[in-house]
């Protein structure tokens, strides 16, 4: 009787799920402009394609207020605040620089508002700084790259160079590898870390690292720097007596194109990959094509799965702050990326990393996926997770 | 580390090539102020948009089309930004000059944007310069040696044009007094247009040479413009002696910083900056005293 | 030298009535905005004190107002200093700091003096980005307001801190004021107009550039420890040369040497950016369009342009006035 009537009013497709029709604000803070600004395109179109993929599943509908982060750490606390007090939305997501995440983190906090993290790694957020608001869906600095020490030491590769730029993103990813490098037996031969977007000519440092008596060298970089280095590194020749691996972020396929042949046989770990073979990737994947004409970044997955983790909270009928908050810490499915869950501890992702190469292929540069290594919980860090009280 | 001479001659050659780089930016941005007392902050977005051009041109017609034709496009751009504004602007102060350059900035940042999108491009180096020679004992790439050679070439180019030519010495006249060079029946309106199209041209020549070795982003314009500056104000307005003794210590200070003093590589340069201020405050070599 | 003039005033009571409406009807969001305002105000006239009346056109005021964040941060945070005291350690630290640039760059001018700032300002800037003490670039979070309960103002409530903010606004526009009127500063303003003759007269120019680059260093250090209690977060981008470009732009833009101007300019400035980029995020160009056209219109800045105006209605009524005197002249002289 009772499904009769809604069906007749049109709610039919509401009953599937046990949440009545709420209506979300959801606020989406992503660098639109200044250096990131590709990124934020990239993991807004994953996010709206996440929810037409699977915003059926839930009853809840989304409103969703965009707005520009600058990748300026005021110029977002202001627009988190705007969000916040005056919007008054009941969920956030987005964030792409580690340094808007720790700006807008106390607001967060404080306010007791769920934020959703699409991207900036910072471990502290994740770590000390944790809070039982925010969950991150994209990774962590050291989780990307702390199985990569293991892995190289059993290809055999004992002294390793390393390279990153000089902030904290940077000597956390490089720090994560030299610690599980080292604890197997390896050892780190030299170490420098570049001027942060200054550096224009990596040749004197490429020079060092062939000096150094490596038989590796391990960077990370990413977006304009991360071309200009492949394609340095490549113009030296080097490739082929000290060969390159890194952080995945190196040879993203947002970049991969720019690099040419310059990246190929680079060999790097990340925690998505846009040839992973399994259905949940081929069907992202495919639509994301058929969207934008590019191949998926990794960006683009965690904008995917950030829209996901949202539509799985909300269906367990979680709709205001608190509620949502604490639904989001127990999401968990499988993605494009693998098996995905949220580590109670920490409110940072599970998942597992893959080592691929980048290679030449039918229409371009591809990857090809080396290895699967196993998901790992970050080490705690200091988190002391409170409990959300309404 | 085993830091052999082979060694100190890469890095030599390494700061050779990014002192050349920045040589063919710097020329046009000092001799512009030195003949016009115009402060174009501009001139970086003039890079930014050569190796847009280069990028989009290297699309259809390979590296060389990028390679000659950007320059010219980016002097075309010149000649809009002389006859629509910097001449109107020529009697103004330095402020007003900062500040609509400082506009031309934010807007050309954006219609680089807007034209090309945010995503990083590139170019690949021409197969003739692509590989590595070997010289001095070491293996070191083609391309970079044909940056430094370029650079070379374009300082002998302006080094004979100055000295030795007629419109060299019109050039000489203006910077130095540019009322009396008027007096003295030289058209310096069309000299500074000349002027100021050559600039914009080199400035749109090391966008392209530029572009294979780095990313064409929309923010490479504000990234170089500060050690543009920073080399003619090293070197001392409006003189070629100072722009190529700038872009060396530039390019040699950044170097072995890195090499020697790796904690201190950025801001070793700003603090030779101001030291050079303090004892000579208008640069190493002046236009005029 | 500084003197008001009846427009001068009117404008300042115009502002002053608009903050205060603001602050006390405004929601949320528009107390935020007022406090940006008000803070990037405090920016700018310690910015025109130096370029507008000094010819000392800085490019590292934004670095000086990042030192007054991260030294209030510094002391009220790490240190536990009573955040009271911190603020004036904050202030007096980034006075000396611009004391010292002032007397470096005192020898140079027009654009080396700019690159000069410039280069003191990265320096700071690189300094702070790669100091892990300092945060690096993710900067220093769960900064505290001053306290202020003992009289009865509790600063986290965004109305009061508005207010407060307005408050010391107005303290530093009447110091701004009476620094320009003092001995110290018709000295600088003989420096800008004639410097050689200055010197002649046994003036120490440098002493005087560098006394008025300290107090304006101060002024933009007190705002650097207003910006870093409103945001209650700071992160290397505040000294960015890029904060000090665009605070020029502001000066330029209300109205240079003017102190009034830049306060127009501020509100024009923060106004105009907040309602551009919601509108779409190549607001840039937009920005870029009109500061040319105002810097091509050859006035001086949006107030500069309603002065002249105002000016020429007064020369013309005098003009009538003396006109109207005129035939009697003529009579009496043929």
């Amino acid at each position: 009787m009772k499904r009769a009537i809604l069906a007749a009013l049109g709610l039919a497709t509401g009953l599937a799920v046990p949440a009545s029709a709420e209506d979300i604000k959801v606020g989406l803070m992503l660098p639109y402009s200044g250096v990131y600004a590709a990124l934020g395109n990239d993991i807004e179109a994953g996010f709206n394609l996440g929810l037409e993929h699977f915003g059926a599943e839930t009853g809840a509908t989304f409103e969703i207020i965009k707005e520009d982060t600058e990748v300026k750490p005021p110029v977002a606390l202001g627009k988190a605040k705007k969000l916040i007090l005056q919007d008054e939305v009941d969920v956030m997501a987005g964030i792409v620089s580690s340094g808007v995440l720790a700006a807008v983190r106390d607001m967060v906090h404080g306010a007791g508002v769920p934020l959703i993290v699409a991207n900036a790694g910072n471990d502290e957020a994740t770590g000390e700084q944790c809070s039982p608001f925010i969950t991150r869906m994209s990774f962590s600095n050291g989780q990307v790259n702390r199985p990569m020490g293991k892995w190289m030491y059993d290809q055999g590769i004992r002294k390793v160079f390393t390279l990153a730029p000089d902030y904290a993103a940077g000597r956390q990813m490089i720090d994560a590898f030299a610690a599980t490098f080292t604890a197997a037996g390896g050892e780190i031969v030299g170490q420098e870390f570049t001027p942060f977007q200054k550096t224009q000519d990596f040749g004197p440092y490429l020079a060092q690292a062939k000096a150094s008596g490596a038989e590796a060298v391990f960077v990370f970089y990413a977006g304009g720097e991360a071309i200009s280095f492949v394609k340095q590194y490549d113009s030296f020749g080097l490739k082929a007596e000290l060969p390159l691996y890194g952080s995945g972020f190196l040879t993203s396929s947002l970049y991969v194109e720019a690099e040419g042949p310059a990246a190929e046989g680079v060999i790097t770990a990340l925690h998505y990959v846009p040839t992973l073979d399994n259905a949940a990737n081929v069907a992202f994947s495919e639509a994301f094509k058929a969207k934008t004409g590019r191949v998926p970044s990794e960006y683009a997955v965690q904008g995917y799965d950030t829209a996901r983790a949202l539509i799985e909270a909300t269906k367990t009928g979680a709709a205001d702050r608190a509620s949502l908050a604490n639904a989001l810490r127990a999401v968990s499915f499988e993605g494009p990326r693998g098996k995905l869950a949220i580590d109670p501890a920490t409110n940072n992702v599970v998942q597992p990393i893959y080592v691929y190469e980048t290679v030449a292929g039918e229409a371009g540069l591809t990857q090809k996926v080396l290895g699967a290594l196993p998901a790992e919980a970050d080490p705690v860090n200091g988190c002391e997770m409170p409990a959300i009280t309404n | 580390m085993s830091l052999d001479l082979g060694f100190w001659a890469l890095q030599g050659l390494n700061a050779l090539q990014l002192s050349m780089l920045l040589f063919l930016l710097s020329i046009g941005l000092t001799v512009i102020f030195g003949l016009m007392h115009f402060v174009n902050l501009a001139h970086g977005s003039l890079y930014a948009l050569g190796a847009y051009f280069a990028a989009t041109l290297a699309g259809f017609g390979g590296y060389w089309a990028g390679f000659f034709l950007a320059p010219v496009a980016v002097a075309g751009v010149g000649v809009l930004l002389y006859s629509g504004l910097i001449r109107r602007m020529r009697k103004s102060g330095p402020m007003a000059q900062v500040l609509v350059t400082f506009g031309l900035i934010f807007a050309m940042l954006d219609l680089t944007r807007l034209f090309w999108g945010d995503l990083a491009l590139a170019i690949e180096v021409p197969e003739v310069l692509g590989g590595r020679v070997a010289l001095l004992g070491i293996e070191y790439p083609t391309y970079r040696l044909f940056i430094i050679a370029l650079g070379l070439a374009i300082f002998a180019a302006l080094a004979f044009v100055l000295g030795r030519t007629q419109i060299g010495a019109m050039i000489r006249a203006g910077v130095d007094n540019d009322a009396m060079a008027a007096c003295l029946g030289i058209n310096v309106e069309r000299l500074f247009f000349i002027v100021f199209c050559v600039g914009c041209a080199l400035a749109g020549l090391a966008g392209a040479v530029a572009a294979p070795l780095l990313s064409v982003t929309p923010d490479m314009g504000l990234q170089i413009l500060i050690p543009t500056l920073i080399v003619i104000v090293i070197g001392g307005l409006g003189s070629l002696k100072g722009a190529i003794a700038g872009s060396l210590i530039f390019g040699f200070v950044q170097t072995f910083g890195a090499v020697l003093a790796p904690q201190l590589a950025s801001v070793l340069i700003y603090a030779l900056l101001a030291a050079v201020l303090v004892v000579k405050p208008v640069g190493l070599f002046p236009a005029k005293g | 030298m500084f003197k008001h003039n009846t427009l001068r005033y009117a404008v300042l009571v115009l502002l002053a009535a608009g903050a205060l409406f603001q602050a006390l009807t405004a929601e949320y969001f528009g107390l935020e905005i007022l406090t940006e305002i008000l803070i990037l105000a405090m920016l700018v006239l310690a910015l025109d004190i130096v370029a507008g009346f000094g010819g000392m056109v800085s490019l590292c005021h934004g670095a000086l107002m990042g030192v007054g964040a991260y030294a209030f941060a510094l002391l009220a945070g790490q240190a536990g200093i009573a955040p009271v005291l911190a603020m004036a350690g904050a202030v007096a630290f980034s006075g000396g700091i611009a004391w010292v640039i002032g007397a470096i760059c005192a020898r140079s001018h027009g654009i080396y003096f700019i690159m000069a700032t410039l280069a003191f300002g990265q320096m700071a800037y690189s300094f702070v980005f790669e100091s892990p003490v300092l945060g690096g670039d993710d900067g220093i979070s769960g900064i505290a307001r001053l306290d202020l309960t003992q009289i009865g103002v509790d600063l986290n409530d965004s109305r009061s801190f508005a207010l407060f903010c307005l408050a010391l606004l107005a303290v530093v526009y009447g110091a701004s004021v009476l620094i320009l009127r003092s001995g110290l500063g018709r000295s600088l303003s003989g420096v800008m107009h004639n410097e050689q003759r200055m010197r002649a007269l046994g003036l120490t120019v440098w002493r005087v550039k560098a006394d008025v680059f300290g107090l304006s260093g101060m002024i933009a250090g007190l705002a650097g420890a207003l910006a870093a209690q409103h945001s209650m977060f700071i992160s290397p981008g505040l000294l960015s040369w890029t904060v000090s470009g665009e605070a020029l732009v502001v000066v330029i833009l209300g109205g240079l040497g003017t102190l009034v101007g830049p306060l127009v300019g501020a509100v024009a400035f923060v106004v105009l950016k907040h309602e551009l980029s919601a509108i779409t995020t190549y607001w840039h160009l937009i920005v870029g369009v009109i500061l040319i056209a105002v810097v091509m219109s050859r006035a001086n800045g949006i107030f500069g342009w309603i002065e002249a105006r105002w000016g020429a209605r007064i020369e013309r009524r005098v003009a009538d006035a003396t006109r109207k005197q005129q035939p009697d002249g003529v009579a009496s002289d043929a």
